[in-house]
Parts: structure tokens; C-alpha cells; sequence
């Protein structure tokens, strides 16, 4: 069946944005995500991540002590994917998460006050400011999150529960849409 | 109602983000008779006062902490990272 | 209008009538009234009846301690009873009824309890329905609890939305009265996070009802200006209508905000209550005081009100507490509410003072009564005069409105919520916050601080000291002037009151009356916990508000002992009664917990699947076609067509789990019994983990698909737990060894494609050659998909026992290779199967699940004995499995079981009997785990635990379930139906 393509089938692709002056939900693109876990004790992978810079863009997000995904829109190729694991050894591992994790984005000026109806987390600017990440609950699903801007959020979650995290996203933000 | 661990690696938590397992006390070796065996599996201090025990942030770093609480009055005292201190030592 | 509206006076908006109903009949009030102010300028004296004598009740507040005055409002899925009505703001429409009367308020045959009730004292009840004992709860506490009570929630459900949520800051204020305004506006002006919260509709507290001038300005005009300015600031969120009703570990506060609680209809888009989660550094209660009642005979009826109750209603809602009022009171304060009634024009008739001279000059019209108190009152439902006492002679006065003053009681509930107790001050008369709470404050009336001077600097001091304390500068504060300030009062608690002789309440809301204290000191309940639960006082939803101090200080007097010596009972949230709704939050209905969905989910659904939740999994269970009536038939239709052809089943939702590093095999060979060190790279193998104590934890299959990856499976139910275990292992125990863990769940979809026509249908869409040569059983290895379209993983692995794969693909590529495999097996009879007919299969080869590794088994007792590595030298579980025990005779072991008779049934739960044996516990040998009707073998088949059962395979047996009234005779056999030799999994 070599003339078969299959077809990618989004996680939230039935799920209509929400846009309004003050409250934003998007979906983001089901690109790259990799997890990388360093060699226990191995130090400075952070600075071996900067330097493997490919030519499309990307970001790194710590997730926890020595642990950190790479995140990029477009889908890395089986054998540019394979290229970098290779790279990060022995200091670290890679672990294709692309499919594994959906990633959200929650934005506006009540983005924050939406979220703060979900996560223990300080999101203010002053302990939670831009670039930051951080790991927590958001109702009852763990999930990831980042400041990517003042008003702005990406949120990573597990395949499974991106379905329930939206509706809860919606929810939250119903006030303000 | 709510409670918040100081997890060393996200700062303030609400405990539901944690699993607890349990009193935090070293495995016995392989060879260790019985008896050490029986108390490290089965038999619990219920003190009054300060406990030690392992926690995992598991809506969270996924790191197992160390958590010094007391059971009387649910202070946490002090909250580390359950490698620290063990890995340089023996990884010799 | 009524007439006992005043003109001129207070807060509430004279061109904005509200209409409402109380007990159907129609009522009009102003914005910005309560219920309870509109009530009484309605004239509505009785609003109640009391939850256990049913005495006829009036409004005795204007705060959160309402006793007395419980409503139900609205109707149907919004009904909520028990509101107080000195709490609920007015709304046009609103719908209040009375409650505990029958059949009305104004002519409730309840009210016969009252006439009983010299027989109705404390512990009545206990002692004269003890015998006999049966009849308790069959019939004399459901009529009990029929005659006494309060509101009645609705059957209905709630159609509102309730949510969550957190909130964090630097200094929390609870209460926006002069203390708590003073210090968020000192800690606002200097750029600190402020939350400052407060139960009311309109910020100021006392100041709504105060006289004084602050800065040249009205009291209530100062809490206007200052919280506008509050409002102004970014770094202060200011919450009206939003209770702290707890203290919690970690400075977190509890609060519900009532966001649409005084509206008609709700709009959708946001909560009728929020409950808050507030992470502060530091904490200021600012939540004044309680005004304490007077015990004397009647004052609970109608009539009777606290005198600052009556101010506010003067002062803040323009309401005439009566046409003639007479003010009982132990200190100064009684005064200010006679020169403001006098002011508006109320009459007093008189004052009635407990102290030969009173702190202030009192140049009034009414006449002033020193050194006497009012021993009773005249009137039912409304009082028609008071019984003033003096001396040795009583006279009566004639009023229609008393108000009592009796010092008061800092509302320090909060504070003692994390395990403190209250501190009785000589000096103060009243029980004080314990000293040295870690994070919070106490500052203003709640400090028992009295005059609005010292209460305004105490809130700007205590805010600047809380800032100093997480290291913030404070600019200075000018401490705003007050003028027309009445002199800071004291006065001395006066307990008890002589020449009484009706019921004189303690607790109004339980009924209970100054004799019941009595009698409990009497009859041995003299200590405070005990007086409590053998009264009931300081119970119910008002918590003891007013009760509490004057119960202790009654208690204190009839044991001859000092309040401090008493004690109070424990403070525990929640301060005032929050709804359920609120507590759960969004997290209701079908947002009870989350949905796990599979990648393979719609794909199921698109194939007609019947979904089964497991944990927060929706799992296919089977896929019915057209024409099949029972769910049996598409079962056993789907497993007859994995043996025959070929069958396709989603199994994504197996924990997956990553390991990685060069010690990767080195602690996988830890955590399994079994050995891992040497699997060869391309190999899958099944693996036991073992708990610490020697049982068995969980099962799956690990496989090496390079030197230092591994690609472990863990069962549905256990994924999570493996997971946390496995990073205990690895950062715990052997934090030394290199291994990397990652939870890749959710990254694969998982499909099993088993039956004898597997391989041929999988070839056509993997490129890589899987012959029986080139992949054997048990090979495991990363494939090509689609000519290089696609990578995946594909495992030679049977739950089946038939030739049979699992192929792993990147999720969202989940569906199209369900498709193309559906697609590619057309021809060869391919077709979709659930859990069920999973469940047959293994159960037909013996195959266990947590059904049999549920906690009590060891692998020897599954037949796995030969699988625990003899030569490692550790492994979780190894050193506790060598107890004598678990290899002992007489252990569960696992065995088949089939009916004698083929057309009989057994199912899973029931119990094992030797022939011929008694259903006792001593006769039990053991009990089915799992049982499914086996098409191949023509009957139920089951896998059993049951004593030494590897020896017993061939001896007749009973099945029996007391829980269904089931007995079959069945045998003992070899837990393996079919294909024991395996042959088919070699094709």
C-alpha cells in the first residue's frame, strides 16, 4: 500500500477558537514536540540544546530538573528527528512527543484571570513572567504551561485530555467571550 | 481545603497536585536479614510531631521530594528534592 | 411605602422601588435594601418560627450572625433555604418564604411544642425516647424531626453555574470596615498585591451606619472615596459580596463569592458563587466585632433587636425599628442609638442601664432607668411592652421595639481555625485571638479595639507592619481625623439577669434557653464540649455567632469559675454556611472528572463501538452489527473472527513507557522478578513486577528496541501507578544508575491485529519484511509504513493466542491506519474488536489481568513460579517473596473451572466448594476472577483462585454465589482452553 498517505487527524480538530477582545483559545499546530531527559547529573544540556539550533524555528520549555521539550510548528522529519536523538547522546535522550502532546494558546488581558479559575500557579508577571514554565494542574488535568507574552499562554497537554482541558479552557473564559 | 507544599523545584503547591506515599526510609540491602526487611515493608512510626515522608510531584516535576511536615499541626518544614544529597555520594 | 420608612435617611435609593413577595404576598422596598430591612419597613415584624418550640421569630441583625430571620428564596432547581435575610439584597421579583410552620407563619400548629416545652429541655429527647430502642428509628425521630428544623432543599437540580478559583497577593484584608479600608489603602499606596474582600454589597462596614465625620466627609461618603481609590489600583483586587469562611495550611484562605446571588435571573455566562483559593503572604482580620444579646424572658420575640442592628437599619436603610423603642444596654454605646432614633425622630421611651452611671452625658428625651434591666417582655408575636426591673420592683413599659446592647464580641472565628484557641481578656471582658498566628493579624473591633480613631490606625499600622514583614516599604499614612466619635466603651459582661422568668434565649436559632444551660451543669455536662453537644447551642448554621460567649459565660457562672477557666469549643470552617455548589465548582455533571479519549476513539465510534469507562478511559467494549440482539451475539460473532480471520482492536490506552540510558537494562532488571539484562535488541518479553512485599504489582511487556531503549507496556489500570513507581526506583532507590523515563502513552496509537490471516493483512501496509523467518515471535522493532510514509513500531505479542501483532503509530496517524488496515483486511474477513471479546480470548489461554493480580498472589500462584530470576541479587519484591508463607501449601492458586453441565453458568465473585461441602467460611476454597462464555469450548469457562489448585485440576467442585442464590456443579481444570501448546502463536 505504498500509495496510501495517511492522513494527520488533529486532536482538537473539531473545536471552534474562541476570539474576543479580552479572551482568546486556539489550537496550535500539531508540529514537533520532543522530550528531552538529560543523563542524570549531566550538567549544562541546556547549552548543548541553544546550540543545536535547526533552521526552523523552535523553542525550548524546561519542564522539570533536567528535563525540557523542544517545540516547533512545523513536523520534523523521521530522519532530521532521528539526526538530533543521535546528537544529544550520550548527555541526553530524545523522545518524539509530537503526537503524544497537543498544544494550546490562551491569550487576552483575562487569559490570566481564566487560567487562576484552574492553577494554583502565580501567574502574575512578577513570579510568572515571559519564558517562564511550568508544570501544574489545571482543574484536574496536568498540564504545561508557558508564558509566551504578556497576555499570552501556550499550554501543553497530554493527546488524551486535550478534548476535556479545551472544554474546561472554554468554560473559563466563557465570561470574557 | 487546600494546603501548599513547597516543592524545591515549582515553588508552592496545592497538595492535590501530589501523591504521598509514605514514611521516607532507606531500603534495606539486598542482604539484609529479615527482620530489616519486615520493618522497612510493613512497620510505621505515628508520631506526633515532625514525619518525614517521601511526596511525588506528580502534576509536576514528577520529582519524589522529601517532605518534613509535622502531624500535629501540618507545618511543612522543610521539603527536598529525594536525589540530592543521595546521587553524588553514591555515585561513586 | 409604609410608615416606618423614614424619610431622609440612609443609603438606600428613594426612586428606585423593588418589588418582592414574603409568603406570596406582594411587598415593595428600595434599591439597596435587604430583605430584612425591607421586611421591617414593610412593618413585617414575625418572619419566622423557631426550629424547635416554632416561637414566633422577628429580624434581630443586620449581619451574617442572623439566628432568626431564615428564608427560603426562589423556587424550583434555585431554591436555597436557610438565606438570611439580613444578608440577601433585594432584588425586583424576589420570591421569600417563611419556613418550619404549618400551616402558616402567622397560625403554625407547631407552636403546640411550645406550650410542651417544659417537657422539651435539653436531652429530652435521649431520655424519654431510649425505650424501646427499635422504636427510635422507626418512629420517634422521624416525627421529631418533622416537628423541628429549618428550610427544605429542592429535589430539583441546581441550573446555575458555580467555579474555582485562586487568587495570590501579599497582604489579604477581610473586611472593608474603617480597619480593614485603612490598610489596603495603605498597603495599595504602596504598590503591595492586595486582596481585600468583604461580605457585604457595600464596602464600609460600620461605617455605613456611622455618625462620626472622617476628614471633613460622612463616615459612608470616606468608605466611598476610599474604595474608589482602591478600585483605581492595579495591584489591589477588591471583592464585595465574598465571605472568608476559612483558614487554612500554607496562608490559604477560603472564600465564596456570591456573584449573582442578588439578581433575578442569572446570566449563563458567569457563576451564581465563586469560591475562592487566596495564597497570601500575609493576612489582616479586619472582621469587627458581634454585638453580644442580653439573656432575659422573651428576648426572642419579635421586637427585640441588637442595637447596632437597629442603627444600621435607622442609619444605613432609613428604617424605623417601631414607633416607641426602649434600649437595654450594659455600656455607653446604648446612647448613640438613642441620640441617632432621637435625632430621626423616633421615640424613646426609654433607657434602660444595667451600671449606676453610664460614660456620657445623656441629654435626651428618654427617660433613663440606671441600675435596673429588662427582665421580660409582654407580646407574642410582636412585643407590646418591656418589664423593667429594679430593685425589687418590676414595672412595664409600654414599646413596640427593644433594643439590647450588651457589649461586644470580636469576630475572631477565623483566626482560631488552624488549631488556635481563643484567649479570654480579663481586661477586655471577651475572648481575644490566640497570640503569635504565623501570617495573620487581627487589627480593629476583632481585636476588641474600640472608636473609630484607634481602629483606622491600627488598620494603617498593622499594614505597614505586615508589608515591612515580606519585605516591602511603606510610605507614611496620615491617620485620617474623626470627628463626632463617641469615647471608646467598655462595659462588663452582664451574664445573668435577675427577676427572669420566661424562657431567656442563648441560642435563638437551637433554641436553646438559659435553663438548659443549667440543667447541662446540673446533670454533669458542665465542660464546654459537653454543654455544647448536650444543649445544641453553638450549633447550626449561625455557628453560636451571638450564643457562644454568653452560653461560656453562663457555664463560667453556674460552675463558679472564671469564662477563661471554661474555655470555648473549636472554631472549624466553615464561618458562614457555603453551598455545595460552590464547593464543587465547575466539576459537576458530565464535568465531574475529565475524559480520557483514545486517538482511536472517533474511530471506534465511526464503527458503531459501545464505549465502557474505564477509570477516565472510554474503552469499545464491542461493535454490534446490524441485526444482532444481544451484545453476546457481537461478542462472540468478533471472537470466532480473530480465530478464524483476523480481528483489529484498539489497545492505546496500555501504559507506555520509554526507558532510556546506559543503565536502562541494568533497572529494568531491578523493578522486574524477571531477568531483562540480556534481552537481545529487536526482542520483546513478558514481565512481572513485584510490589516490596513480594506480591505482584503489574505486568506487560518490555522490549529493546536498541542497546540502551526500551519500550515498556504497563496494563490500563496500573499505567499511572507504574509510572510514579518506576521514577521512586529510579530517583529514589538507585538514583546511581542512568535511566531515563518518559511516559509516551499518549504519543502512540496502539493497535492489535491478531487472527490467523494477521500477518498477511499488516504486510500490506509494512514495508519491512515480517515473515515468520525475519520476525518471530516475540520480535519487536521500529517499522517502515506506507513505502516510508510513516514510522511505527511493530511488537509480535498475543493476548489472543493467536498469531498476532501490535503496532504502535504516531497518534493522530491513529485513525488512518486503523483504516488502511480495515481496508487492507476487506478481503480476508477483518474485523474490529472491544474489550469483551478481548477478555474472552485471554481468558480462554489462561491469560491473567488484574481480575487475578489483584493484591494476594504471588507468581508462583499464577503458574509463574519458574520466572523469578534465582540469581539476581536484588529486585523489588525479592527479599520479602522468600518468606516461608508465600510458598506454602494451601495458597490460592490459579486453575480453570467448566461447568459440569454445559448449559450451565457461573460468574465472577462466586466461591468455590468442595463437593458436597456447607457454604460456611471455613468450606471456602477459594473464588472465580474471571468468567466469559467460551464459543469454542461450548460453555463458561472461568479462571478461578482456590487452594492448592494446580493439584486439583480434574475434581469436581461447587460454584456458589450466596449473593445470587446460585449453586453449579462444576470441575477443576488447566487455566489454558485453548491452543495449550501454543501452536498458533508460532505460524
Amino acid at each position: 500500500m505504498s500509495e496510501f498517505r495517511p492522513t494527520l487527524r488533529p486532536a482538537l480538530g473539531s473545536k471552534q477558537p474562541v476570539a474576543s477582545a479580552t479572551f482568546g483559545l486556539s489550537t496550535l499546530p500539531e508540529g514537533t514536540i520532543i522530550h528531552v531527559l538529560a543523563r542524570p547529573g549531566e550538567q549544562d544540556v541546556a547549552h548543548l540544546l541553544a546550540s543545536l539550533n535547526g533552521s526552523d524555528p523552535h523553542a525550548l520549555r524546561p519542564v522539570s530538573p533536567d528535563q525540557w521539550f523542544i517545540v516547533r510548528d512545523a513536523a520534523m522529519p523521521n530522519q532530521e528527528m532521528k539526526g538530533l536523538f543521535a546528537a544529544l547522546e550520550p548527555r541526553a535522550s530524545g523522545v518524539d512527543q509530537s503526537h503524544g502532546r497537543v498544544r494550546i494558546r490562551i491569550e487576552g488581558k483575562m487569559a490570566q484571570r481564566a487560567l487562576s479559575k484552574g492553577t494554583a500557579l502565580d501567574l502574575d508577571s512578577s513570579a510568572f513572567p515571559v519564558g517562564q514554565s511550568a508544570v501544574t494542574l489545571i482543574g484536574h488535568i496536568a498540564a504545561h504551561i508557558t508564558r509566551v507574552s504578556s497576555d499570552a499562554f501556550e499550554i501543553i497537554v497530554l493527546r488524551g485530555f486535550a478534548e476535556s482541558l479545551w472544554d474546561d479552557l472554554t468554560r473559563m473564559g466563557l465570561e470574557f467571550s | 481545603m487546600a494546603s501548599l507544599v513547597p516543592c524545591p523545584n515549582c515553588g508552592r503547591r496545592p497538595k492535590e497536585e501530589f501523591t504521598i506515599k509514605g514514611a521516607a526510609l532507606s531500603r534495606p540491602g539486598a542482604d539484609a536479614d529479615s527482620e530489616n526487611w519486615f520493618d522497612y515493608v510493613y512497620l510505621r512510626d505515628n508520631p506526633r510531631g515532625a514525619y518525614e515522608e517521601y511526596w511525588h510531584h506528580t502534576s509536576g516535576c514528577r520529582r519524589w521530594l522529601v517532605v518534613m511536615r509535622d502531624t500535629l499541626t501540618h507545618e511543612v518544614a522543610a521539603c527536598r528534592d529525594a536525589t540530592d544529597g543521595s546521587r553524588s555520594e553514591r555515585r561513586k | 411605602m409604609s410608615s416606618y420608612r423614614l424619610p431622609n435617611l440612609g443609603l438606600v435609593s428613594r426612586d428606585t422601588p423593588v418589588s418582592f413577595t414574603f409568603d406570596g404576598k406582594p411587598m415593595q422596598g428600595l434599591q439597596g435594601d435587604t430583605l430584612a430591612s425591607a421586611l421591617l419597613a414593610n412593618g413585617r415584624m414575625l418572619v419566622g418560627r423557631s426550629f424547635k418550640y416554632h416561637r414566633p421569630r422577628g429580624i434581630l441583625t443586620a449581619g451574617a450572625a442572623e439566628p432568626n430571620a431564615l428564608v427560603t428564596i426562589g423556587h424550583g432547581g434555585r431554591t436555597e433555604p436557610n438565606t438570611r435575610a439580613t444578608m440577601q439584597e433585594l432584588y425586583e421579583g424576589l420570591e421569600a418564604q417563611s419556613q418550619n410552620r404549618w400551616p402558616s407563619l402567622d397560625f403554625d400548629l407547631g407552636a403546640l411544642n411550645g406550650i410542651l416545652s417544659p417537657f422539651l429541655g435539653a436531652g429530652f429527647y435521649y431520655k424519654t425516647f431510649m425505650w424501646p430502642a427499635p422504636l427510635w428509628e422507626k418512629l420517634y425521630e422521624p416525627i421529631i424531626r418533622k416537628a423541628a428544623g429549618l428550610g427544605k432543599a429542592s429535589y430539583e437540580a441546581d441550573p446555575d453555574a458555580y467555579e474555582k478559583s485562586w487568587a495570590h497577593c501579599d497582604l489579604l484584608v477581610i473586611g472593608a470596615g474603617p480597619t480593614g479600608l485603612a490598610a489596603a489603602l495603605t498597603a495599595g499606596r504602596a504598590g503591595a498585591r492586595v486582596i481585600l474582600l468583604d461580605e457585604g454589597s457595600l464596602p464600609g462596614g460600620s461605617l455605613l451606619f456611622e455618625t462620626a465625620m472622617i476628614d471633613g466627609k460622612a463616615a459612608a461618603q470616606f468608605a466611598r472615596d476610599t474604595s474608589d481609590e482602591l478600585r483605581s489600583m492595579p495591584n489591589v483586587r477588591f471583592m464585595m459580596r465574598t465571605t472568608a469562611f476559612g483558614w487554612y495550611d500554607g496562608n490559604v484562605f477560603g472564600a465564596v463569592e456570591r456573584v449573582q446571588k442578588h439578581v433575578r435571573e442569572p446570566v449563563p455566562s458567569l457563576p451564581v458563587e465563586r469560591l475562592w483559593r487566596i495564597a497570601t503572604k500575609k493576612a489582616l482580620l479586619a472582621s469587627g466585632a458581634e454585638e453580644r444579646p442580653l439573656v432575659f424572658g422573651g428576648n426572642d420575640r419579635p421586637g427585640v433587636m441588637m442595637a447596632s442592628a437597629m442603627r444600621a437599619y435607622l442609619n444605613r436603610y432609613g428604617v424605623a425599628p417601631g414607633r416607641a423603642t426602649a434600649i437595654f444596654t450594659t455600656n455607653d454605646s446604648g446612647y448613640t442609638l438613642a441620640r441617632d432614633l432621637e435625632a430621626a425622630g423616633v421615640d424613646v421611651a426609654a433607657i434602660v442601664d444595667s451600671r449606676p452611671a453610664a460614660g456620657v452625658d445623656y441629654r435626651g428625651k428618654a427617660r433613663l432607668i440606671r441600675e435596673a434591666v429588662v427582665c421580660g417582655v409582654t407580646g407574642r408575636k410582636a412585643i407590646s411592652a418591656i418589664e423593667v426591673h429594679r430593685g425589687d420592683r418590676t414595672e412595664s413599659i409600654a414599646v413596640d421595639a427593644l433594643a439590647m446592647a450588651g457589649g461586644f464580641d470580636p469576630i475572631i472565628h477565623l483566626a482560631c481555625h488552624r488549631g488556635g484557641r481563643p484567649v479570654w481578656s480579663a481586661e477586655k471582658t471577651a475572648f481575644l485571638a490566640p497570640g503569635s498566628l504565623n501570617g495573620l493579624e487581627v487589627a480593629g473591633g476583632a481585636a476588641a479595639t474600640s472608636g473609630l480613631a484607634a481602629c483606622l490606625g491600627e488598620g494603617i499600622a498593622q499594614a505597614q507592619a505586615a508589608l515591612e514583614g515580606v519585605g516591602l516599604r511603606c510610605p507614611p499614612m496620615d491617620l485620617p481625623k474623626v470627628e463626632g466619635d463617641d469615647a471608646a466603651y467598655s462595659s462588663n459582661p452582664l451574664w445573668s439577669i435577675p427577676g427572669v422568668k420566661d424562657k431567656a434565649f442563648i441560642d435563638f436559632q437551637n433554641d436553646v434557653h438559659l435553663k438548659d444551660i443549667g440543667l447541662a451543669v446540673r446533670e454533669g455536662y458542665g465542660h464546654v464540649e459537653l454543654a455544647k453537644r448536650y444543649t445544641t447551642t453553638g450549633m447550626a448554621t449561625d455557628q453560636g455567632k451571638l450564643s457562644n460567649v454568653n452560653a461560656i459565660g453562663l457555664i463560667a457562672k453556674a460552675r463558679g469559675v472564671s469564662p477563661a477557666e471554661v474555655g470555648t469549643t473549636t472554631f472549624r470552617p466553615f464561618y458562614t454556611p457555603v453551598s455545595f455548589g460552590a464547593l464543587t465548582g465547575a466539576h459537576a455533571g458530565h464535568h465531574f472528572q475529565p475524559v480520557r479519549k483514545s486517538p482511536l476513539h472517533d474511530w471506534a465510534k465511526k464503527h458503531g463501538a459501545v464505549f465502557v469507562e474505564t477509570g477516565l478511559w472510554y474503552r469499545s467494549a464491542w461493535f454490534p452489527k446490524s441485526g444482532e440482539r444481544s451484545w453476546r451475539e457481537s461478542v462472540e460473532r468478533e471472537v470466532l473472527n480473530v480465530r478464524k480471520n483476523a480481528g483489529l482492536c484498539d489497545v492505546s490506552m496500555l501504559g507506555k513507557i520509554e526507558l532510556s540510558g546506559s543503565d536502562a537494562a541494568e533497572f529494568l532488571n531491578r523493578v522486574y522478578c524477571n531477568a531483562f539484562l540480556k534481552l537481545p535488541v529487536g526482542k520483546a518479553r513478558y514481565g512481572l513486577m513485584l510490589r516490596e512485599d513480594g506480591f505482584i504489582y503489574d505486568d506487560g511487556t518490555t522490549s529493546r528496541l536498541a542497546e540502551n531503549r526500551f519500550f515498556m507496556t504497563t496494563t490500563t489500570a496500573y499505567a499511572a501507578g507504574v509510572m510514579n513507581h518506576l521514577e521512586f526506583c529510579a530517583q529514589v532507590l538507585w538514583p546511581e544508575l542512568d535511566v531515563r523515563l518518559a511516559s509516551v502513552t499518549d504519543q502512540w496509537a496502539q493497535m492489535a491485529v491478531a487472527g490467523p490471516k494477521a500477518r498477511m493483512i499488516l504486510q500490506k501496509i509494512v514495508d519491512d519484511d515480517i515473515s515468520d523467518a525475519a520476525f518471530p515471535f516475540l520480535a519487536a522493532k521500529e517499522v517502515s509504513l506506507f513505502g516510508g510514509a510513516l514510522h511505527g513500531c511493530l511488537f509480535r505479542i498475543s493476548f489472543s493466542g493467536e498469531l498476532a501483532y501490535e503496532i504502535a503509530v504516531p497518534a493522530g496517524y491513529g485513525e488512518s491506519v486503523a483504516d488502511a488496515l480495515l481496508d487492507a483486511g476487506k478481503d480476508h474477513g477483518i474485523m474490529p474488536y472491544g474489550v469483551e471479546t478481548l477478555s474472552v480470548l485471554r481468558i480462554e489461554k489462561g491469560h491473567v489481568t488484574h481480575n487475578e493480580i489483584n493484591g494476594t498472589v504471588v507468581p508462583a500462584d499464577l503458574g509463574f513460579g519458574k520466572m523469578v530470576s534465582a540469581t539476581k541479587l536484588d529486585f523489588i519484591g525479592k527479599a520479602m517473596l522468600q518468606r516461608e508463607g508465600l510458598a506454602a501449601s494451601g495458597r490460592p492458586q490459579l486453575v480453570g473451572v467448566v461447568p459440569i453441565d454445559p448449559k450451565h453458568s457461573f460468574r465472577s465473585g462466586s466461591h468455590i466448594l468442595a463437593k458436597g461441602a456447607e457454604a460456611t467460611l471455613e468450606n471456602d476454597e477459594g473464588y472465580v476472577t474471571s468468567s466469559a462464555y467460551s464459543p469454542h469450548v461450548g460453555s463458561t469457562i472461568a479462571l478461578a483462585l482456590v487452594h492448592n489448585g494446580q493439584s486439583r485440576h480434574g475434581e469436581e467442585v461447587l460454584v456458589w454465589s450466596g449473593l445470587h442464590g446460585e449453586s453449579t456443579p462444576a470441575r477443576l481444570c488447566h487455566p489454558v482452553f485453548f491452543d495449550p501448546q501454543n501452536e498458533r502463536l508460532h505460524v
